[in-house]
């Protein structure tokens, strides 16, 4: 209820309510009074004639207030229709007045759909891989537990060690920091029993506690417990999809046995779909089993845990440490705990956060052309308006009409935003590079598409108020009389416009800038010197230990007797065994020594790049051998080891590396190795490592469990088929495919160019956009200007002397906006830094690009206004008014 | 004159509104005495129930209202019949015409009923 008081204060509701009873009352007294009239002219006296009357009106008090009633729902009702007859008349008229300016109506909606689309896209992709890592209850207080050496490290990486099982069991027992902590590990075996073909599942190994750190319960059944991994851990849940469509969801099979791999396990239970391991895999598992810390290793499985509340990530690794030290006898930390926070561990994190200020920047260039395009519109309709107002058309019906218009507009092109949203996110995920895979797990994101509808929604509401506003400041009059081009305000209305260009320049220029860097470093990656021949280079993947070769005897006489029938097929040009594969690290873990130099601190751990190889690995990897020779014995007693080049030049830069003698010291004990030559230097890391720190080659010995030989062939990769082949016939019966090297290190790049046309994307649209709202104020002026220009063509300005104002007025928005960019870039690149390859944030090629190329766009933007301008016929503009 | 003044039964005065309108626009005033001159005061209506009437019809969109000035310059409330009005007087007016018969038929041949007629 609102007071009276204050209800008049307002009048509106009061002086409605008066004009009802006011309208009754005239009407019962004009009855009476007629009445009265006519009894009078019948003959009664004056007197009665009045009572007569009212008693023929019937009870008056009564009556009158009940006429006062219906009065007043005859008002509202017919309000309430009146406002639906003028929405669904402003409706219409807005329909029509849309679809009568085809060209700037499209234009508007496109700008909308596109910033609100955009923005959604990428913020939902940004969000569902920074922010919403984890699914489960608390989750920004889960993080990864991992360790790291020491010190030592010089691999310019960090390198994180995934704890040995005795400390892991030492922080659950005696570490308060942590509420819980859990692994989830999910490897394939092989399904025997229960009908049915045997096949591979995924099978997950969780602590028993895991399904209450996920917040989840079973679906039916009983959860394992910690008297299960006591008793021996031989029981199974079944994941949900499996227990449907193998066990036909079925409670018969609880209390019946499966054999996973060489173990048998019995039901006893569901767990449901939506239980994923962590990090969260989409890949739902077949089969939970428990995990046994006592006897099982973590292997290179993550731990995770959730800090008790208030605890912050440097108290708790203080915490795992001690707890650590006191647990070792020598009190010593040779690794010291590192926790890192689900989005820290993200790949491409600061390209998602550098994307997203991207589409913001779109978002608001975006905003800029919608006020623009609204500005400019309802100055062209100035005079209709002015028309219509002299009408009879209240000021209030006007404003209505025109925001009914303006929502219209908006909500129809957050429509648009929401289909674009969604389409481009399915875009995004479709294109995703490989090393960007949780992005399948994106879906569009809520809140940011209402902010993004919000603020486009906003701006449009503003800009589109703020134009009828200016319209209706200016006196009806005034704007019939003048000409609508040429009425007073038009210099603010101009300055506001030409604001919103030079800033809409300004925002595509930085991003311009950022745009040119990447795809300079993307090139730059492509272009760069591997050191060595990744094309027509093959890799073999050979899993000896899966198929029982298990001693290094065993191994050696399978890989000798390989290498012996490999070189046979005709296809192949040269071959050798490799540790590891090109793409791929490996470390030697202990304090790194040079014979002669001074010894590094004792508890100096160092992690040293090493590969064992053949003495053919340099040929076929076609790395140039450029000090000193291959090995020349590849027996262990030999004790040989080559040098890459980088490392050689910054520890020997004017003598020879080859003949001093280095060590990986795990002890006073470990021997020395001798140089015998100096590699070139080869990036088998990836295009993006580049490092002067040691990497050690040393002969390839019989210790690997899978062992990798590199084929070059001149061919293609089907006619090393035959390779295959043999490796079967010598009872590898599954090897795993033949794998391009050129494939693996262009997978490298596919990251870094993603995220570069994914910028170029937006560049271009902000550039597109900003190129709109350029060309929308040079028509406007040219429009404004038809009398003038028309009066300097009379007098004499040749045509080139026109079209050169023109082209001026532009360019000179442009170059305001360029200058403002720039500026912006400088600071906005530094964000862009740690993705550049081979480019400074400053690089000057790249600021120079994006100002020529924003400069010669804003040039074609200009053309069609000074076409315009030129063809004004100085007899007619002259006339106009 | 014999006969009483009947007392007009529900929803009809609406109808006798709007034939009174069917010719011309009229104010409240000319309503009472258009239904006066024609039922011949055989009609007891109040006047604030024909107020009332008129209302209503306003409301529901069959009538429409302005002002405007009687012959001696008073200002007066004006009613037009709209449309929609026009529509609903003609259906009414049949609806009204056939139930009137049928009841007028049902209450003159009940006196021939054999029932009655051997009670009489």
């Amino acid at each position: 209820m609102i007071r009276a008081g204050i209800k008049r204060v307002f009048r509106l509701a009061l002086r409605r309510r008066d004009r009802w009873e006011r309208e009754v009352e005239d009407e019962i007294k004009l009855h009476l009074a007629l009445r009265a009239e006519q009894l009078i002219a019948q003959g009664a006296s004056p007197d009665d004639a009045y009572l007569e009357a009212v008693r023929k009106f019937g009870p008056l008090v009564e009556s009158r207030a009940r006429l006062i009633d219906a009065a007043r729902h005859r008002e509202q009702r017919m309000q309430r229709t009146e406002y639906v007859s003028d929405l669904r008349q402003d409706i219409g008229f807005a329909l029509r007045s849309l679809r009568r300016q085809r060209t700037w109506t499209a234009v508007a909606l496109l700008t909308f759909a596109l910033g609100i689309g955009a923005t959604t896209a990428v913020i939902s992709v940004v969000s569902a891989v920074l922010l919403h890592l984890l699914p489960y209850p608390n989750a920004d207080r889960i993080v990864y537990v991992a360790q790291e050496p020491t010190e030592g490290n010089t691999t310019g990486i960090s390198v994180s060690i995934t704890p040995l099982s005795q400390i892991v069991r030492e922080w659950m027992r005696n570490a308060h920091s942590f509420e819980t902590f859990e692994t989830g590990q999910l490897v394939t075996k092989k399904l025997k029993t229960v009908g049915g073909d045997p096949s591979q599942v995924n099978v997950a190994s969780i602590f028993p506690t895991f399904l209450s750190f996920t917040g989840q319960r079973v679906l039916r059944g009983r959860m394992f417990t910690q008297t299960d991994v006591v008793n021996g851990g031989h029981v199974v849940l079944l994941g949900e999809t499996m227990w449907r469509t193998r066990f036909a969801a079925s409670d018969s099979v609880f209390g019946k046995v499966v054999t996973l791999g060489d173990s048998t396990y019995q039901i006893i239970g569901v767990l449901p779909s939506t239980v994923q391991v962590p990090p969260y895999v989409p890949k739902a598992p077949d089969f939970w089993i428990p995990f046994d810390i006592r006897t099982e290793d973590l292997g290179l499985w993550n731990l995770v845990g959730r800090l008790r509340p208030g605890v912050t990530v440097a108290q708790a690794e203080r915490e795992l440490d001690s707890v650590y030290a006191r647990s070792t006898n020598t009190g010593k930390v040779l690794f010291r705990a590192r926790i890192t926070t689900p989005s820290q561990r993200v790949n491409f994190r600061d390209s998602l956060i550098m994307l997203t200020g991207a589409v913001a920047l779109v978002l608001l260039v975006a905003c800029a052309n919608v006020a623009h395009l609204l500005l400019a519109r309802s100055a062209s309709r100035q005079r209709e308006l002015a028309i219509r107002a002299a009408l009879g058309a209240g000021r209030g019906r006007l404003l209505r009409q025109l925001l009914t218009e303006c929502m219209l507009l908006t909500g129809v092109g957050a429509a648009l935003g929401i289909a674009i949203g969604w389409a481009g996110l399915k875009g995004l995920v479709a294109l995703r590079p490989g090393s960007l895979d949780s992005l399948q797990l994106a879906r569009l994101d809520g809140t940011t598409l209402a902010i993004a509808i919000g603020v486009a929604v906003a701006s449009g509401l503003l800009f589109g108020i703020l134009g009828v506003l200016q319209s209706s400041r200016s006196s009806t009059n005034d704007s019939l009389k003048a000409s609508a081009l040429s009425s007073s305000h038009s210099r603010r209305e101009r300055r506001l416009r030409a604001g919103l260009v030079v800033s809409e320049m300004a925002l595509s220029a930085t991003l311009i800038v950022g745009a040119v860097m990447l795809v300079r470093s993307v090139v730059n990656l492509q272009r760069s010197d591997l050191g060595f021949t990744p094309h027509g280079l093959y890799a073999v993947t050979l899993p000896l230990d899966d198929y029982g070769f298990n001693t290094p005897a065993a191994r050696g006489a399978f890989v000798a007797e390989f290498m012996r029938r490999a070189h046979d097929v005709p296809s192949v040009v040269s071959a050798s065994l490799t540790g590891i594969q090109p793409g791929s690290r490996w470390f030697s873990v202990g304090r790194f020594e040079i014979e002669g130099e001074p010894r590094p601190p004792e508890n100096k751990t160092d992690l040293v790049d090493i590969n064992s190889v053949q003495p053919a690995f340099f040929a076929t990897m076609k790395i140039p051998i450029k000090q000193g020779t291959v090995f020349t014995d590849t027996t262990l007693e030999g004790r040989q080891v080559i040098v890459n080049a980088g490392f050689a030049r910054k520890h020997w830069p004017t003598g020879s590396a080859v003949g001093h003698r280095v060590r990986v010291a795990h002890s006073d004990s470990t021997p020395w190795y001798t140089i015998v030559g100096v590699a070139g230097e080869a990036s088998t890391s990836g295009p993006m490592a580049e490092s002067s720190a040691p990497l050690l080659y040393t002969p390839h010995d019989n210790n690997h469990t899978s062992d990798v030989m590199l084929v070059r062939t001149n061919s293609d990769a089907r006619t090393l088929a035959p390779l295959l082949d043999i490796a079967r016939t010598m009872g590898i019966r599954r090897p795993p495919p033949i794998e391009s090297v050129e494939e693996t290190m262009r997978g490298f790049l596919a990251g870094p160019r993603f995220i570069m046309l994914l910028l170029t994307a937006f560049t271009l649209l902000a550039v597109a956009l900003a190129a709109i709202g350029l060309y929308g104020v040079m028509s406007h002026r040219v429009e404004q200007d038809t009398r003038e220009i028309g009066i300097r063509v009379a007098l004499g300005a040749s045509g080139s002397r026109i079209g050169r104002t023109v082209i001026t007025r532009g360019i000179g928005l442009t170059v305001a906006g360029v200058v403002l960019g720039l500026g912006g870039a400088r600071w906005a690149t530094k964000i862009v830094e740690s993705q550049l390859h081979g480019v400074s944030p400053l690089d000057p090629v790249s600021f120079i690009v994006g100002a020529l190329l924003l400069i010669a766009i804003s040039v074609v933007a200009c053309v069609v206004p000074m076409r315009r301008a030129l063809s004004v016929d100085p007899m007619t503009a002259i006339r106009a008014d | 004159m014999l006969v009483s003044r009947l007392p007009v039964l529900k929803g009809t005065l609406d109808l006798l509104v709007l034939r009174a309108l069917s010719w011309t626009p009229m104010h409240g005033f000319e309503i009472v005495e258009w239904l006066e001159r024609a039922a011949a005061g055989s009609l007891d209506v109040e006047d604030s129930a024909l107020y009332q009437a008129v209302y209503r019809l306003e409301e529901r969109g069959l009538l429409q209202a302005d002002w405007g000035v009687t012959e001696n310059n008073r200002r007066a409330r004006y009613y037009k019949i709209s449309a929609a009005g026009r529509a609903h007087l003609r259906a009414e007016t049949k609806n009204w015409v056939a139930y009137a018969d049928t009841v007028t038929n049902i209450l003159t041949v009940a006196t021939n009923n054999p029932a009655n007629s051997s009670a009489s």
